[in-house]
């Protein structure tokens, strides 16, 4: 199950190259650089500052924001409100669990890395304040968000590595409570864990205003579950073992994964998240690309 | 049939392992690491395919090919086959007999006795039998004899002797004796109270093959088991008294109950001087400690008894008490023996020329003191060398003495009887030419070293006995001492430096001549030429010096049964000069069983220089109590006196394993059985268990089958 489109006109970077690059700055630098060029266009809007509407003054309010036009004209006192703060808080849910550790040519965990490090470099490039979480079965790293925390949030990223098994609930429950201010918050994982437990998590993030976006990232073994010989197949995570002889069961395989993504689409549409399955064969700003068209074209819609 | 190595048939558990492999492995050829089984799990999933045997007749190859390969080391042994229904033939057995003391604890040796006669008895009329009575040592009394009532009847004459168990030397014998033998069959019977004390674990000690062990254990009585252990003896000297000294025994309990109350002699020379009682707990040890008793002038024969008293005599022969059954039901080790001899000094003459007293101040002084040994020194004029005056003397110091022709020849049979010489060259010192080379080193010119730095001694030999003592650091500086003059010296071929000055050149020079010593001191012995004598080291030099060369060696009160007294030795402790040596063309032993043996230089039991002038002699003791050797000839020399005693450690009677022998002997303790197999000869042994050859052969060939059929089997399913 491949969902590789290529795209007339654009040129995108193996992602295995990317990998080898190791500086994620200049992965990211990169790989927005070349995007932003072509697109020519922001989907975010955190650093908007124009203006939405006007409304009758109360005592309180800041009398540098008075339309003192309006007032002329009108005789009576308006405050001129804008459409957004000047910035917004841009955060990254990584999970670092063992399973992110999964691939062959490229680990989840490396697509993952560079997927965070560009949106982080984008958002930074947009003025806004960028802060990363790590998480496997609790929370491994927090850099809260920053606009000086670019370089960290880097750092962070490339130190980070998926070495216990993961939780994805329990510390994004912990996370929701602790974002106070709303803004954006991107979480990047393997997701395997049932619908109904990662929505309810997720919706704590959601309902506390924050726009949230999933990244879905899987290897291509575990789409295409293109194994041939009988084997013993342990569990990354739990060290489960099972014998398995992939001939017979690659087929119910893959139309579970099927329903486990169709069902994350479905949830996130139900509850205004976006949503996106990245494969770690896919180049990376192909990736990247196809989500901001969506989120343009969804913020249209909005 | 039946199998050599049994235990490898435990190996065909092995034959499971290729059906767990055709059961398991080929399933699971390989793990894979997978992010999560999340999805697989919820796949219902019957494993069926990995229970399924697939290639049979490639099992059936693995699992034939492990069979005949397990079976082939398991080593089958066809016991009715004709190979092996083979005659065995006739045995040369041999006998050992344990007659150590312990056999004669209660009724023992007559159980012994009965036992080896026994096993006599099961020989057939082919059989050939060997006698060997063993003790500490071993001794062929019937040497491989088919007649079997003659090997009785050597069994009924012995009895047990003094000595303590020693199963090696017994072994060995047997070994040596089965070595020689022509039958096919070999056994030896072992009849002993198995003492864990007799038994040293041997790699050497291996029997010729194929040679059966049989044990026979003469089980001990029970009982109470009391034992003596070497007694201690501290001597005192009061002015103007006699020498005292106080004997301490100990006693031993080895059994778990208390014995009380128990009388302890104290005989001397045959009278009971002190009785005491003791009593010793069980597993424990007590002493006792008489009251001091004078020494007299001669050796006495101290014995030390436990129980009831001795009758007069008995103790001053073979020092066993008869009565003591009644405590304990092994008598031997409940008397001690030993001997109280007055330190008898060594006598020295001192010969300096004309009336220089002053010459000898110190080393006369430095001679006077001391006990062990004490030196009895007399002074004599260089006239004195031509009499008789040398012959009295164990150690002759010729202090700066001119020395003529006769007196020479004279000092030159002194020496080689065995006497010490310390020759100490002054101004005054000579020796005639033609005597020159006899000497360790040729006298030169003096040298003069009163102006400038004065010569010191230096190179000490620290390995030699003069100046051992002084080897430790801070032990003596002889460094300290300034040398002003002293006598050039050219060392003979065969003599030793003891050291140098530290120009080099030979201060002290030994040469043993014959039996006796020559020492050499470049320099004088008084203040004259050297301020040795006033130095702390002065006084143990002198000591060491005299010590070394009248061949004093302290003699031990007591020695124990299987050890050798140097009788030479104990002569020159007991005071002997060389004049009796020489006299003394040999020795008349007295045994304790009262048997009189002559220890002449050609005799048997005589070691050492047997050129005549003087025997080196050394005595062998093998029986309990008391040895007096006495010297012939026409002048009456020391008597010398020792005690025997019973080795301590054949007291304790913890018993061994049979086994643990058999299987030092043999490297195989079932060969210790006392149910022997019939042993086959070699030839015909290896016929009987060739049968694992046919079947590792056949092993390898159904493996080579198992490959071809598995690489045929590869390619098709490929």
């Amino acid at each position: 199950m491949s969902v590789y489109q290529p795209i007339p006109g654009a040129r995108f970077v193996d992602p295995t190259v990317l990998a080898r690059i190791g500086n994620l700055e200049m992965v990211a630098k990169t790989v927005v650089d070349g995007l932003i060029n072509g697109t020519h266009r922001s989907p975010f809007f955190g650093a908007s500052v124009d203006f939405a509407t006007h409304r009758g003054y109360v005592a309180g309010d800041d009398i540098r924001r008075m339309d003192w036009r309006v007032y002329a004209r009108t005789d009576k006192y308006y405050i001129k409100e804008f459409e957004a703060d000047s910035n917004s808080n841009f955060n990254v849910l990584l999970d670092v669990s063992k399973s992110m550790s999964f691939g062959e040519k490229i680990s989840k965990l490396d697509y993952a890395k560079t997927l965070a490090a560009c949106l982080t470099y984008l958002a930074n490039q947009q003025r806004d304040r960028v802060g990363v979480v790590t998480f496997d079965e609790g929370v491994v790293d927090h850099v809260p968000p920053s606009a000086k925390h670019m370089d960290v949030v880097l750092h962070t990223l490339d130190r980070a590595r998926a070495e216990k098994p993961g939780h994805l609930v329990a510390p994004i429950r912990r996370l929701a409570e602790h974002f106070g201010r709303r803004g954006i918050i991107v979480v990047i994982s393997d997701f395997y864990a049932e619908p109904e437990e990662i929505f309810d998590a997720v919706g704590l993030l959601r309902f506390r205003g924050n726009d949230v976006v999933l990244f879905h990232v899987l290897d291509p073994q575990e789409v295409d579950f293109a194994f041939v010989e009988p084997s013993s197949f342990e569990d990354l995570e739990s060290g489960d073992q099972i014998p398995i002889v992939p001939a017979a069961l690659a087929d119910q395989y893959r139309s579970l994964v099927a329903a486990h993504i169709e069902a994350l689409t479905a949830r996130a549409s139900q509850q205004q998240i976006d949503y996106m399955l990245l494969n770690t064969s896919q180049p990376l700003d192909y990736a990247l690309f196809r989500f901001l068209s969506m989120r343009e074209r969804m913020a249209r819609t909005r | 049939m039946s199998f050599l190595a049994p235990l490898f048939l435990l190996g065909l558990a092995a034959l499971a392992v290729p059906v767990l492999i055709h059961l398991t492995q080929r399933e699971r050829k390989s793990v894979v690491m997978f992010p999560s089984l999340m999805f697989l799990k919820k796949i219902p999933y019957e494993s069926v395919q990995k229970r399924r045997l697939r290639d049979w007749l490639l099992l059936a190859l693995r699992l034939a090919a492990l069979l005949l390969i397990v079976a082939a080391f398991s080593r089958p042994f066809l016991r009715g086959s004709s190979v092996a229904a083979a005659p065995g033939g006739a045995r040369d057995i041999v006998v050992l007999l344990d007659r150590s003391y312990s056999m004669g604890y209660g009724d023992s040796w007559s159980r012994a006795q009965r036992l080896a006669a026994e096993s006599i008895a099961s020989a057939t009329a082919a059989d050939r039998v060997s006698v060997v009575l063993f003790a500490d040592s071993a001794e062929v009394v019937l040497r491989s004899t088919p007649d079997r009532s003659r090997a009785v009847a050597e069994i009924n004459a012995a009895s047990p002797g003094p000595g303590a168990t020693k199963y090696g030397p017994a072994l060995k014998l047997a070994g040596s004796l089965l070595a020689e033998s022509l039958l096919p069959r070999k056994e030896v019977i072992v009849v002993s109270d198995f003492q864990r004390s007799g038994w040293q674990p041997d790699d050497t000690l291996r029997l010729p093959g194929g040679t059966v062990i049989t044990t026979a254990v003469v089980e001990g009585a029970a009982g109470p088991s009391l034992a003596l252990t070497p007694a201690t003896l501290l001597r005192t000297r009061d002015a103007g008294q006699p020498e005292r000294v106080t004997v301490t025994a100990g006693v031993l309990n080895r059994t778990a109950a208390e014995a009380t109350a128990i009388p302890l002699q104290l005989e001397m020379d045959g009278r009971i001087v002190q009785t005491l009682p003791v009593s010793v707990a069980g597993n424990a040890s007590a002493t006792v400690t008489f009251a001091p008793v004078s020494i007299a002038a001669t050796t006495t024969r101290a014995t030390v008894r436990l129980g009831a008293a001795a009758p007069k005599g008995v103790a001053g022969q073979s020092g066993v008490a008869p009565a003591m059954s009644a405590i304990d039901a092994l008598a031997r080790d409940n008397v001690f023996n030993f001997t109280i001899t007055p330190s008898a000094p060594v006598p020295v003459t001192v010969v300096t020329q004309g009336n220089r007293d002053d010459a000898n101040l110190y080393l006369a002084r430095a001679l006077a003191i001391g006990e062990a040994p004490r030196f009895e020194t007399s002074l004599q004029s260089a006239e004195a060398l031509a009499g008789d005056a040398v012959n009295r003397a164990r150690l002759l110091v010729l202090n700066d003495v001119a020395v003529s022709e006769d007196a020479a020849a004279k000092l030159v049979t002194f020496v080689e009887g065995g006497g010490g010489l310390l020759i100490v060259l002054g101004p005054r010192a000579s020796w005639p030419s033609a005597r020159e080379a006899w000497l360790p080193a040729i006298v030169g010119p003096a040298a003069d070293r009163t102006r400038g730095a004065a010569a010191k001694l230096s190179g000490m030999d620290y390995g030699h006995a003069v100046f051992e003592p002084f080897r430790a650091p801070r032990s003596g500086d002889f460094s300290t001492a300034r040398f002003y003059s002293y006598r050039a010296l050219k060392v003979a071929k065969d003599a030793t430096v003891l050291a140098r000055f530290d120009t080099g050149e030979p201060a002290l020079v030994e040469k043993t001549i014959g039996r006796g010593r020559v020492v050499m001191l470049a320099s004088t012995i008084d203040l004259s030429w050297n301020d040795l004598a006033l130095k702390p080291v002065f006084l143990p030099f002198v000591h060491q010096l005299g010590r070394h060369l009248s061949g004093f060696r302290e003699q031990p009160a007591y020695l124990t049964i299987g050890e050798v007294l140097d009788i030479t030795a104990a002569e020159i402790a007991a005071g002997a000069t060389t004049s009796t040596a020489m006299a003394n063309g040999g020795r008349t032993v007295l045994a304790p069983s009262g048997q009189r043996r002559d220890l002449s230089p050609s005799a048997p039991g005589a070691t050492g220089d047997k050129s005549g002038v003087g025997v080196t002699a050394a005595l062998e003791l093998v029986e309990q109590g008391f040895y007096e050797v006495r010297a012939g000839g026409k002048e009456p020399g020391a008597v010398v006196v020792a005690a025997a005693n019973v080795d301590l450690s054949e007291s304790n009677l913890e018993r061994m394993d049979p086994k643990e022998l058999s299987a030092g002997v043999t490297g195989n303790g079932a060969a210790g059985s006392t149910l022997a197999p019939d042993v086959l000869p070699d030839k015909a042994q290896e016929l009987a268990q060739r049968v694992w050859w046919y079947l590792l052969f056949a092993g390898i060939l159904l493996l080579i089958a198992e490959t071809v059929v598995a690489q045929r089997l590869s390619r098709a399913t490929r």
